[in-house]
């Protein structure tokens, strides 16, 4: 009212002032809770409600006497008759009936049981003495086919590859010998597809390596991937062009595709796969360079400024941004206009090559970059220890085209410790290091 | 009777025995010229013929007659780099101006390739360049932003010197049709690789409206004071130094891996050996 007054709104009459408080009981809407508690939800009423709020306050139903009592129970999932107590809910003196309410969830495997007669008659293995091959099935059943901890109390040691293969084939083995006739259990997936050792031994091997695989790993793995998609879309683009003079795209794309399966499935360590993105990368170039002269070819009249914007793109279409500004930055230093001023077709082909030289120039820095990282983690042993390293050390760009600079390092690198792109100053190695007119 | 359809296949040589006579040579005629186009129309491989050409603008400051809307006066032009006739293979020329001027769209039929103007503004003009029939039949878009105010806007302006803005680039024909390199075989406007041996080519035939009054070479043009230079000497000798000095890194960088290698194999070793 106070306030009404201060606003110089005019005074509400009674009858008006009554209004507004019914309005707001039935937009409350929660009976039975009170306001804040109902404001938890949400403030709305849910479209389903889940608990009718009038039912939250609701009593036990009065005739009803409830007691708690503690009393003793047993569950059908124990053997052993073991007698425990717990509070229970008593109802009008009526203690509750049935199984402890948590039984039904013991479930366990049905490890196969054989005989010994069946033992001698289907399951001799060279490998396998019986007494192994009992305490085997025993704890399977008692650990409910959890071969990492089978393994782990198996008493002779035993790979889990071989644990796993031992158990299958006995199970597989059993359940063909029980069965009636064969074609009764081979929609069983035992039977259908047994187990095979070599194979998940290799699973498990290329789950590590990708496990394992540093970033640098990974990056080379995109690259390749990325250039066989590349030489098969330039296979696609050849294809349509219907060029039938260029073996080159055809020649590459096995090769990469052979090549990007290594690193995929097998066990190839991280140098194999190195060299392989390496050799891949030249015959990508040969491979781009070929088709964009087709479907230059196929446009009758183009410039030559066009041209060679065309070729600049697919040299460098294996690299990254970062790289191109570089190799930018590069020719810029040299001297050399990023376009030539007077592109005829021998200047073209000129820039060209340049552009080409310093991919490959910086390419090279990095590999060595690369390479004086490993050998410095070899030698301190600590492998492990530095798997930033790697990361940080591709985004420095060591633009010194003096080899002092990087012959330096290697001195550095007598005592035993970190390069001095060490991660201990990771906001260093980052800033590119600024080339020098001095260093041409 | 001979079937006077226009069957692509060469009639041998047989000499007519009935009257129409007349009618036969002349169906003769016919083929044999269907043939020779199709002689003249056949593509060459690996014979690239390229035209160089220089394309900009320049413009003059019209310093006391400047009007608001008419501060200069400006010549925007396509011409051979060597001032050559380009006629031999540019048949038309469009030049597409800003909306604000009258008829904005200006075609020339024969050199020399131009359009001068009087105005106040810079944009962009597209130049499309259509080619004669034997040549190409797809037509070529340049460019260009026409420039009027010089870099260096605190230096007095003049009437006498102009601004010239030049780009040069070259239109290359990938695999030109013989009667085209017949016919500009030894045209100075154009560029010819060496043809390969033993190669002949057929008598060049003329194109429609090669015969003109006007001479389209640029050589005496009024403007030609202006026109720069351009010389790939310069620029091949900025790049040949620049390859021999990456040339050279990279060798350096290739000693450098394969020494860091050699100690990191015998490191490998002895980790095994463990």
């Amino acid at each position: 009212m106070d306030a009404k007054d201060i606003l110089g709104l005019p005074k509400n009459s009674l009858p008006q002032e009554k209004k507004p408080r019914p309005q707001k009981d039935s937009q409350r809407k929660p009976d039975g809770i009170s306001r804040e508690v109902y404001a938890l939800t949400g403030g709305l009423a849910p479209l389903m409600p889940a608990i009718d709020a009038s039912q939250l306050k609701k009593r036990p139903p009065t005739d009803e006497k409830i007691t708690w009592q503690w009393l003793p129970f047993t569950s059908s999932a124990r053997k052993d008759n073991l007698q425990l107590y717990h509070w229970t809910r008593v109802v009008n003196s009526v203690p509750p009936t049935g199984d402890y309410s948590f039984a039904k969830y013991n479930k366990s495997v049905d490890v196969v049981k054989y005989t010994d007669e069946e033992y001698e008659k289907y399951l001799t293995d060279p490998m396998w003495t019986k007494e192994e091959t009992d305490q085997l099935f025993d704890l399977c059943q008692r650990f409910d086919l959890r071969f990492i901890v089978i393994a782990d109390r198996f008493p002779s040691s035993r790979t889990v590859e071989e644990l796993k293969d031992r158990y299958y084939s006995v199970s597989r083995a059993m359940l063909i010998a029980r069965a009636p006739s064969p074609g009764d259990v081979s929609g069983h997936p035992l039977v259908k597809e047994p187990y095979n050792v070599s194979q998940e031994i290799e699973r498990k091997r290329a789950l590590c390596m990708v496990l394992s695989q540093t970033k640098h790993q990974e990056r080379k793995d995109a690259e390749v991937l990325a250039e066989a998609k590349r030489i098969a879309e330039s296979r696609m683009v050849t294809r349509v062009a219907e060029e039938s003079e260029l073996p080159v795209p055809s020649n590459a794309a096995p090769e990469s595709a052979e090549r990007t399966s290594v690193p995929g499935d097998t066990v190839s360590p991280s140098s194999n796969v190195q060299l392989p993105s390496a050799a891949v990368a030249p015959s990508t170039a040969t491979a781009d360079n070929a088709s964009t002269l087709a479907s230059l070819r196929m446009l009758r009249v183009y410039l030559r400024t066009y041209a060679l914007e065309q070729m600049v793109q697919a040299a460098s279409s294996s690299a990254g941004l970062r790289t191109i500004k570089r190799v930018e930055q590069t020719l810029q230093e040299l001297g050399v206009n990023l376009k030539p001023r007077v592109p005829t077709k021998l200047v073209c082909a000129e820039h060209l090559e340049l552009r080409k030289e310093i991919l490959t120039l910086l390419n090279l820095q990095k590999q060595l970059q690369y390479k004086e990282a490993e050998g410095s983690s070899f030698r301190d042993g600590s492998y492990a220890d530095t798997p930033g390293t790697p990361k940080d050390r591709t985004f420095v760009p060591d633009m010194s085209f003096g080899g002092e600079r990087v012959g330096k390092r290697d001195q550095k690198r007598k005592a035993p410790g970190r390069l001095s792109e060490a991660p201990s100053s990771p906001a260093q190695s980052k800033r590119p290091r600024k080339f020098k007119a001095s260093d041409l | 009777m001979t079937s006077s359809s226009s069957s692509k296949k060469l009639v041998p040589d047989q000499p007519e025995i009935s009257g129409s006579t007349t009618k036969s040579l002349r169906t003769k005629m016919i083929k044999s010229e269907d043939s020779e186009k199709r002689i003249l129309n056949k593509k060459l491989k690996d014979v690239e013929i390229s035209l160089p050409i220089v394309y900009g603008n320049i413009s003059f400051w019209l310093g006391k007659k400047a009007s608001e809307y008419q501060s200069h006066k400006w010549t925007v032009y396509v011409r051979g780099a060597s001032n050559e006739d380009l006629g031999v293979v540019v048949k038309r020329a469009v030049f597409q101006l800003h909306s604000s001027f009258n008829n904005p769209t200006r075609v020339l039929e024969s050199p020399p390739f131009e359009v001068s103007e009087a105005g106040w503004g810079e944009f962009e003009i597209a130049i499309t360049l259509y080619f004669h029939s034997d040549v190409c039949d797809k037509p070529l878009n340049l460019y260009h932003h026409l420039k009027l105010y010089p870099e260096d806007e605190s230096g007095p302006m003049s009437t006498k010197k102009p601004v010239v803005v030049e780009s040069y680039d070259e239109v290359v024909f990938p695999e030109p049709s013989e009667g085209f390199l017949a016919r500009v075989q030894n045209h100075p406007a154009v560029t010819l690789p060496r043809l390969p041996a033993g190669f002949t080519l057929p008598p060049p035939v003329p194109v429609e409206d090669a015969i003109r009054k006007k001479r389209g070479d640029t050589k005496d043009h009024p403007l030609s004071q202006w026109f720069m230079n351009f010389s790939e000497a310069d620029e091949l000798l900025q790049l040949a130094a620049a390859r021999q000095q990456v040339q050279a890194h990279i060798a350096k960088l290739r000693r450098q891996i394969s020494v860091v290698d050699g100690p990191h194999q015998q490191q490998l070793k002895s980790l095994s050996d463990q």
